[in-house]
């Protein structure tokens, strides 16, 4: 079963949807913004194409009113005109504009009739009556549209309002002051004032259409809403109103920069239901008005908004398909990768049969597959030669350990070696390492006085080794018989095993003869190691050096004579390079000097005493790991009693 | 064991370095053999870095002596120092094979 969850395949997977993702979105945010900055950008260009010919048309129509009083002022101003011609011009100005909804001429007191404090004739268009303002309930002259024109000395636009006492209609009126001189200086004389409605206002503001939720709207100087959708809203409400309630102070800095007659594209909020939006204003420059248009963001953006939701979906839906994609391609790598796993685990287990994944294609996974085929087959090989190798050696260790035995066999084992023969007191040991050597020692009586005894080293290991030192002890036998010098036994046993060696093999030999009647010892020493001579007094010393070429190497070598004599109690021990060679774990040597000490320190103690001590030294010393045999001779002679 | 050889005017020079016995003499015997065999006659054998030899060294260098006897070359060593040296001397070795002091002195002899 793959678990992929934690697997190669998930991971992956994730790692590349993951990565995708990431450029997806920083794509699709690089795009969103750019697209959107764009649609803002055209939005900003319809609103001022949009708001210009409006704006354009709104100040034609309020130009066109402004025109009537400003000329009549420079006409009252050129010259006196009487009450019936005052008249005139005022219904005539009402009849000729149909824009104007009233006019009026409001002079200063006493400016027109030294008599008479107000002179204000109005016509209203509605009910077609000349009225004359001015009395006591009503002081025109402390009206708004009277004081400020006068004391601005400026025509000016009013703030709309609603005229109660005609039909309760959106009116705006433009006062205009006009002068004369008097006593030669320019005198105020009085205003002329023009009512418009501004039903035609609403209608044209209604009749902007933006998108289907968008509106116009129309601010006055003091920010009071002259025409907006919500009716309440007019000269009810002021855009600061309205900011303070939704306590947005962005608006409110759009409401100042609206009033104080600067177009903007702005994003903001939308005054009626608190939704996003862009505003557009610009000013009326003839009233100081501002004119706004407002497109909702959502709607304005809606085509972004599907087209993001499109590509949202698309991209959710691709990432989707890549993902299984990613997992099943994925999969078919690690499927045979576990697969692998679990062969190499039935290997590993010792299953050297179970059969690798088959893989298609030629991959690495593939190359891997057929690597471990590969491995296993010389697994199996390997694993099969060695099965026979091991057979093979413990086979020959088998036989080893035979030819071990019949090496030590062949030795004398008895000891004392013989009973009736009371001069000599003599013990041997010979350990054989793991690998079978070819040490060998003998002793044997050639006849009533002389005892002869022998210990040699057969270069090398093994069954060669065995097989040669069987040979040599045999031949030492067979030469040394009575009245041969020990000399003249080598010479003859080297020639003998000389002959045919192509192997070179040799033995190095220790031969003595002794006379147990005189002590003498006649020897041959053929490459062997020197014997140590241990006096009755405790001092031990290495036989003085005789030569001699080691035994079987070369045919046609001299060995040279020694003689040795042993008062009663003295000794002679004989070894073989086991010994003084002997290793501790440090590859140091046991050496000829610390067996000549421990010789020294043995003294006195009984011959088989001394070998077994000296032999459990020796075990110690090489840490049980002995490298080569052991072998050791120690010959008291007693004398005789 | 190490073994190391360069080539003279009169000889090779083969330095043996380490222990020669039982497990590594083989592989001297085989090297020398095989010199044999590409046509070496001279051999000059260093053994002033051989810490130790056993029987089965000495074995394996009078094997490669014997062979190379039958092809009229020579076998000489040089360098020989404290146990090997000892060996060489209780074993005759030294009485049947030439030890120099120096390698000079034994390419010389050749």
């Amino acid at each position: 079963m793959i678990t992929f969850k934690k697997g190669i395949a998930f991971k992956l997977a994730l790692i590349f949807s993951g990565s995708v993702t990431l450029i997806f979105v920083i794509i699709f945010g690089a795009y969103y913004s750019f697209t959107r900055k764009m649609i803002e950008k055209n939005t900003a260009e319809n609103a001022r194409n949009l708001t210009l010919g409006t704006v354009a048309r709104i100040d034609g129509i309020l130009r066109s009113v402004q025109q009537v009083p400003e000329n009549m002022a420079g006409t009252l101003e050129r010259g006196t005109v009487n009450k019936e011609e005052l008249i005139g011009l005022i219904k005539s100005a009402v009849e000729k504009n149909p824009e104007i909804y009233g006019y009026g001429i409001s002079f200063a007191p006493y400016a027109f009739d030294k008599n008479s404090l107000y002179m204000s004739p109005y016509y209203c268009r509605a009910n077609k009556s000349l009225s004359w303002l001015g009395s006591d309930t009503y002081q025109y002259l402390l009206a708004d549209w009277y004081q400020i024109p006068k004391e601005l000395g400026k025509s000016r636009w009013s703030e709309p309002y609603y005229d109660e006492g005609g039909g309760n209609i959106l009116m705006a009126t433009y006062s205009v002051p006009f002068y004369r001189l008097v006593n030669g200086k320019r005198t105020f004389t009085g205003v002329i004032t023009a009512d418009m409605s501004l039903q035609w206002l609403r209608e044209m503001m209604a009749a902007i259409k933006i998108l289907d939720t968008g509106y116009a709207f129309l601010l006055s100087k003091n920010g009071n809403f002259v025409t907006h959708p919500d009716h309440t809203f007019i000269m009810n409400e002021t855009i600061f109103g309205v900011a303070e309630s939704l306590g947005d102070k962005k608006l409110r800095g759009i409401g100042r920069g609206m009033i104080g007659g600067q177009a903007a594209f702005v994003h903001t909020q939308r005054l009626d239901a608190g939704k996003p939006g862009f505003l557009y204003y610009t000013p009326v420059t003839s009233s100081g008005w501002s004119l706004a248009v407002l497109f909702p963001q959502d709607e304005l953006l809606a085509d972004l908004t599907h087209l993001n939701w499109l590509v949202l979906l698309l991209s959710a839906a691709g990432m989707l398909v890549l993902f299984g994609v990613v997992v099943s391609e994925a999969r078919s790598i690690t499927g045979p990768l576990t697969h692998m796993a679990d062969a190499t685990a039935e290997i590993a287990a010792g299953n050297l049969d179970v059969k690798m994944p088959e893989t298609r294609s030629e991959d690495e996974v593939a190359i891997l597959s057929r690597a471990f085929s590969a491995m296993q087959l010389s697994l199996k090989n390997h694993i099969a030669r060695l099965t026979e190798a091991t057979a093979a050696r413990e086979r020959i260790e088998s036989e080893l350990n035979i030819a071990r035995d019949i090496q030590l066999s062949i030795l004398p084992k008895i000891f004392p070696p013989f009973a009736g023969m009371p001069e000599l007191d003599l013990f041997a040991v010979l350990k054989s390492a793991r690998e079978v050597g070819g040490d060998l020692y003998d002793f044997f009586t050639v006849d009533e006085d002389n005892f002869c005894f022998v210990i040699g080293d057969v270069s090398g290991k093994g069954v060669p080794a065995s097989l040669f030192m069987a040979v040599t002890k045999t031949l030492f036998k067979a030469t040394a018989v009575s009245g041969t010098p020990p000399e003249v036994v080598l010479d003859n046993v080297n020639t003998e095993l000389s002959r045919g060696n192509d192997k070179a093999m040799f033995v190095t030999a220790f031969f003595g003869i002794l006379n147990i009647k005189t002590g003498v010892i006649a020897f041959s020493n053929g490459g062997h190691n020197l014997p140590v001579v241990m006096r009755k007094d405790g001092s031990v010393k290495y036989l003085w050096k005789t030569g001699g070429m080691v035994v079987g190497a070369m045919e046609g070598m001299k060995f040279e004579p020694g003689t040795l004599t042993l008062a009663p109690g003295d000794r002679l021990f004989l070894y073989t390079d086991g010994v003084t060679e002997a290793m501790d774990k440090n590859k140091v040597l046991f050496s000829d000097e610390r067996l000549l000490r421990e010789l020294e320190q043995l003294h006195g103690l009984p011959v088989k005493e001394v070998l077994n001590r000296l032999l459990a030294m020796l075990v110690d010393y090489s840490g049980g790991d002995q490298s080569d045999d052991i072998t050791m001779m120690l010959l008291e002679y007693k004398g005789r009693s | 064991m190490n073994i190391s050889t360069k080539k003279e005017a009169s000889a090779l020079l083969v330095t043996v370095a380490g222990r020669m016995d039982a497990v590594t003499a083989p592989e001297f015997e085989k090297s020398i053999l095989d010199f044999i065999a590409q046509g070496e006659r001279n051999f000059l054998i260093n053994l002033s870095g051989l810490e130790y030899i056993s029987s089965a060294g000495l074995r394996s260098i009078l094997a490669s002596a014997k062979r190379l006897k039958e092809q009229n070359g020579k076998l000489v060593f040089s360098g020989l120092q404290g146990h090997v040296k000892e060996v060489f001397s209780i074993s005759g070795f030294h009485g049947i094979f030439k030890i120099y002091d120096s390698d000079a002195e034994g390419l010389k002899g050749f």
